[in-house]
Parts: structure tokens; sequence; C-alpha cells
């Protein structure tokens, strides 16, 4: 019986928007991520994983794994699992990534994993339905995916899907937002803001003193991004059975005023009128009539007087597989251990240096 | 009227872009006709569908400000201001042209307008800009030099150190990769070894960013940025604005090397013109009969320009070696 298959979507133009001038955000080279999946390669494999299919693109990534996964073939090096390649048209948008995402949820792949930023796996979820995702940060705006060596997501995610952890302690659930735009859907894994620019343009949301109204799933005091404001202001889990709603105000007239790192390298003060929760399932209208709703930190759609837009929280839309859970109960079981369950306990004074 | 207008632009500036973009679609669609009918001599290279490129960058410059075109110059003139009956009569050959009709569609240039000339040698002009961008810097007039590359271009090696130059002596100048696509015919996923023009700027200590060049807004709001950026002292930028060409590498290109119904696919799906239009006529603030006023203007324009060209006289055989060389 074959093992199982992992999906790898690995966004090659994550990184490189307007934020890099503005903000002096940070840009992962082509080599740089084609590294980062040989470590979640190596760390696949070394969990038992033999077989991986990632989505193809033609910056450069397949191109230097294909070098290094050759090289490695020639000198007999058993270190990768046998890697293939999508067969899909390369557009080099967006679309690549949630085509993938379609074709390895129709494949059953036992997971995937993404790297990019909360836009790239926002595009997965929404194509991805019951498959649970590891993200690897390679994007500008990194709320959602940890930030974590990769080698490690890569030999949790084997451990989850060959089933040395148990599935009730290798995966979480996740809530999302959900914006409707008469009656058209998209979605968000961290955040939906509304700002009242009503153009698109170069996506990345800096200019505070447009900002109106904001929800989130969850927002920690350690985050970056829209999501830190609620971070700093009424903190909230992911595992929090409910989400919030900021509705912003001039900081001239506002009540109070937060000082919230709102992108890498920016932090702005925004004006603060109200902070409210919002539970599951229940439509929010909008309080402005006109303006550009920005998903997890980009702007994506405009809307007018005439459009009937509403935000909707949802629980357990999607599925992410939890590393630390994994490392963890791989360590208690003595996982990588040998010989197998004989666990090498040490006293304090034992221990010694 | 501001209050309701939510771009980052006047209505009269939305309006000056469309009329900009317009002119530049016409004057194209008009040359790719009269070249077929073999009214133009030598070549040209039609910038049709790039144009939210030139019209969204050159929007932030003025007179002080220097650019270094490419073999596909004529909307990068057009945009920085350079007369569009000298254009065409120099494409012509005329007399009345920008150059007197001897640099013809790959040579035109108006130093009065900052536009230091289209080039028929790929990747020439950032070289070019650097020392543009070096007198601005001495003269400190606030000024910035912006070269337009192609992605093919991009391979250069006069491309590759005018970056380190610019990087070094920390220069006002902005190298802007107008990515159609196809180096002449050659995919870029062929020919470009590091194919995130940011990863290459990178590569020499500089920040680039990638816009939606088929995006007016898009490249208005990140050319802005990187300007600002230069005039203030920043340095130099790197800005790939991703876009397509309506027409071939040259006009006569059978355009072998694209896929199956790709040119009606980026028409219909890819027009900036049409984007423009959308967005701006969405959000109320230019009505449809006030594009058709401009459409109208721009096609007496290029009518009067084609006609005044064709009537215009050749250069004289005894101005053959006039405006050749700089006299110093």
């Amino acid at each position: 019986m074959p093992g199982p298959v992992v999906g790898i979507i690995a966004n090659p133009v994550s990184a490189r928007d307007i934020r890099r001038i503005i903000a002096h955000a940070g840009s992962l080279q082509i080599t740089d991520r084609a590294n980062i999946v040989l470590r979640i390669l190596a760390g696949l494999a070394a969990a038992g994983v033999g077989e991986v299919v990632m989505m193809p693109e033609n910056a450069g990534i397949r191109l230097h794994l294909s070098r290094a996964m050759m090289r490695a073939k020639s000198a007999g090096e058993a270190r990768f699992p046998e890697l293939s390649f999508l067969q899909m048209r390369v557009t080099s948008q967006a679309a690549d990534s949630a085509f993938a995402a379609r074709l390895m949820r129709r494949m059953e792949v036992a997971a995937i994993i993404v790297l990019g930023g909360d836009g790239t796996h926002r595009v997965v979820v929404s194509e991805c339905g019951s498959v649970p995702i590891a993200g690897v940060s390679t994007g500008t705006n990194n709320a959602f995916p940890d930030n974590r060596e990769p080698t490690i997501t890569g030999l949790a995610v084997g451990l989850a899907v060959t089933g040395a952890v148990p599935a009730r302690e290798a995966l979480v659930d996740n809530k999302r937002l959900e914006v409707t735009i008469n009656g058209v859907r998209e979605i968000a894994l961290v955040d939906v803001a509304v700002v009242s620019e009503r153009f698109v343009g170069s996506r990345a949301i800096w200019k505070a003193d447009g900002f109106r109204e904001l929800f989130v799933t969850f927002g920690e005091p350690g985050s970056i991004g829209m999501s830190s404001i609620v971070g700093l202001l009424a903190p909230l889990k992911r595992s929090s059975p409910f989400g919030r709603r900021v509705i912003f105000e001039r900081p001239e007239t506002a009540p109070f005023r937060l000082m919230a790192p709102i992108a890498p390298g920016l932090i702005e003060q925004v004006g603060i009128e109200r902070v409210e929760t919002i539970s599951f399932e229940i439509p929010t209208m909008l309080t402005v009539p006109a303006g550009t709703i920005a998903l997890d930190g980009e702007r994506e759609v405009t809307f007018s007087e005439r459009d009937h837009v509403c935000v909707t929280l949802r629980d357990a839309a999607f599925r992410t597989i939890d590393i630390a859970s994994c490392m963890s109960h791989a360590a208690a079981k003595g996982r990588f251990v040998e010989p197998a369950g004989k666990l090498p306990f040490f006293s304090h004074q034992q221990g010694g240096s | 009227m501001m209050s309701n207008n939510p771009f980052p632009l006047s209505k009269e500036k939305l309006l000056e872009a469309y009329r900009t973009m317009r002119t530049i679609r016409e004057f194209e669609e008009r040359l790719h006709v009269d070249f077929a009918r073999g009214d133009i001599p030598g070549f040209v290279h039609l910038y049709a569908g790039e144009e939210a490129s030139a019209a969204g960058i050159m929007m932030h410059l003025n007179d002080n400000d220097r650019i270094a075109s490419t073999h596909r110059g004529h909307g990068h003139c057009i945009a920085k201001g350079v007369d569009v009956k000298e254009m065409m009569a120099e494409i012509y050959g005329k007399s009345t042209g920008a150059c007197r009709g001897k640099g013809g569609s790959m040579h035109i240039a108006d130093l009065s307008k900052g536009m230091m000339g289209a080039n028929g040698i790929l990747g020439a002009g950032a070289p070019l800009i650097c020392g543009a961008a070096l007198a601005a810097q001495k003269l400190g007039h606030g000024g910035v030099g912006i070269s337009f590359v192609g992605d093919g271009a991009s391979n250069q090696g006069t491309f590759l150190e005018s970056l380190n130059l610019a990087a070094v002596w920390n220069l006002p100048a902005i190298f802007v990769v107008e990515n159609n696509g196809y180096a002449e015919s050659t995919s870029v996923d062929w020919a470009v070894a590091v194919d995130s023009y940011v990863d290459r700027a990178s590569g020499f200590g500089l920040p680039g960013i990638t816009v939606d060049g088929t995006d007016f807004f898009a490249v208005y709001e990140a050319a802005g940025e990187v300007i600002k950026r230069a005039r203030e002292g920043g340095g130099p930028s790197l800005l790939e604005c991703k876009m397509v060409r309506f027409h071939g590498h040259f006009e006569g290109d059978a355009q072998t090397y694209r896929g199956k119904g790709e040119l009606e696919d980026i028409r219909a799906n890819k027009d900036c013109i049409k984007f423009f239009q959308a967005r701006v006529r969405e959000a109320g603030v230019i009505s449809t009969s006030e594009f058709e006023a401009i459409d109208k203007e721009v096609a007496r324009l290029i009518e009067e320009a084609v006609a005044e060209a064709k009537a215009a006289s050749l250069p004289s055989a005894k101005e053959l070696l006039t405006d050749v060389y700089v006299a110093y």
C-alpha cells in the first residue's frame, strides 16, 4: 500500500510588493525559497514520507530543486522523498496557488505545506477543503504562518501524515472570516480591513488615515500587521470561540489612540472608536458605504453604495497541523530514539554538563 | 469634489492620465496601420498595451527629471511631454521631426523635456541615466533619472553595471523593468536566470518591488514611493512592471511564439486603459461622455499629426552631418 503523499505550494512571488520601499520589509530570494523546500523535504523523508508533489512555477525554485535532487541521487544519498510536479499551466499569478491546492485536494494528498505570507495561505485555504495545511513564513506579513525552521515543519508534517502522531493531537481547527459582496464569497484567515480608498493599486495597506473597520479571527500581542491592533487592545487567541471588530476614527477625534505595528517596519498611530466581539455565523454589515476590502493585509476588492457587503466569522473552517504538538508527542514517545521505546532518562545530578 | 474622489489624483490629473494613455494607444495603433501600408521607413516597436507604466510613472516627473528610454520608446516620449506631431514627423523621417527626421522611431529625443532618447541599443539607457542622476545629485535640484529596460535588456551587462554604480554612489536613479514576458520572441522564463527582479536588485544592495503594470493605480502608487525616496536622498531602486504588449516585438513580427488565443486574451482581459476607465467611471469621477470627448480630441490630434508628417519635406542632403555630434 503506497504511503501518504504530501503537497508543497511554494509561492515564488510573495514578498515583492511596495512594502520593501515604504517600510523596509524583507524579501526572500528564490534560492533561499528552494533551500527551504529542500529542508522541508529532508524533514519529511526522515519522518517516513516517500512521495511529495509540488506546484510548478517558472521563477527558479523548481530548477534549483531539480539540481539538488539530481546531485543527491548521483551521490547515492536518500535524503529526500520522490518529488514530482503537478501538471498545470503556470501563470505566475495567485491563481496558480489556488489551482494547485484544488488539484492536491482532488489527489487526496495527506497535507499541504505552504510557503508564503498570509495572502498565500488564504489562497490555498480557499481551495484545500479538509486537507490540513502547515505554513512556513516567506511573505511580507506573516501573522498566520509560524516563524519556524522548515526542517521541523517537514518532520512534524511527516509525523502527522504517517500516523506517528494521532490526528487528535496533530490537527487543529481554525476560524476564518468570510466576506460576501453581492453573494460572491471571499475569505480571510486573520483579518479583513476596510479602507476608504477605492482602488486596489499596489495592494498593501499602510495609510492609517484611511482605515475604517477591522475584523479579526485572532489578534496576538506579538503579531505583525492589522491584527496587532486587536492584539494590543483586546488580545484574542486562535482558539477563542469568537472574533473581534474594530471601528476606527480619526486620531484627532477618537476616544483613544493606539500605536500598532500595522506592517513590518511600520508603527503607526490609529484612532479607535470602539472594539466589539463578533460571534460565529452572524453576518455583520459594514458601517461605511464605499471603499476597498483588504484581506489579510492586501487590498483585494472595491465596493460602492450599490453593493451588498457583509462579514461573517466561521468556526472550524479549515485544519492546520500543530507543529509544536507533533514534536512534543514525538519526544514523549521517543519517536526518534533507538532502540525504540527505550528512553534514556537522567536525573538532574546525572544530567550534568 | 475631492471628498467624493476615492483616488489619489484629482479629477484633472485623472483626465490627464487618461489622455496620455489614450494618446499613446491611438498613436501606436495608427503606426501599426501606416507601417503595414509601407508609409513609414525603418523599424517600429509598438508600446500599445503598456500605457499604464509610462503614464503612471511620468505623472510624478517634471522637466528637471530625466528618462532614458528603449527601442519601444513612443509611450515614454508621449508621457514625458514630447510633442506628438514632432514625434510622428520624426518617425516618418521628415525635417519637421523632433530630431529633424534623422533619428526615426528608435532615436526620438527632446532634452528640453528631460527625454534623453529612445535607444536602439538594448540596455544602453541605464548608464546614461546614472550620468543624469549623478548630475541631479551634484546640482542638488532634486531631480531624478529613470531608466526603462525590457526584461530582455535586463540581462545586459550595461544594466547590471548600472545597478552597481547607482548603488555605490547612492544616485537618485530608478530602474524600471518593463516585463512584457518576451525578449523579442524568447519567453522570460527561458532567458532570465533569476526571474525575480527584486532578487536581482537585492544582489546589488538596492530595494526592488514588483507591481501589476496593467493597473495604472498600482504603477502610480509604487512609482510615487520610489521617486519620492530617490528625491529625498534614499538612493536608487528597481521597479518591475509586469505587463503585456498588444503587438509583436517589431511590426511585421508573426508572433509564432505566442500561445493560441493569447493575443485575444490579453486584449480582452489585460487592457490597462479599459481597467482605468472601468474603475474611474464606476466611482463616478469621470463620465463616459468625458472619456469620449478625450477620445475624439486624441483621434483628431493623431490624424493631424499623420497628415502634417506626410506633407512635410524630407531632410535635405546638406543637413546630413548636422546634429550628429554635440559641439562643446
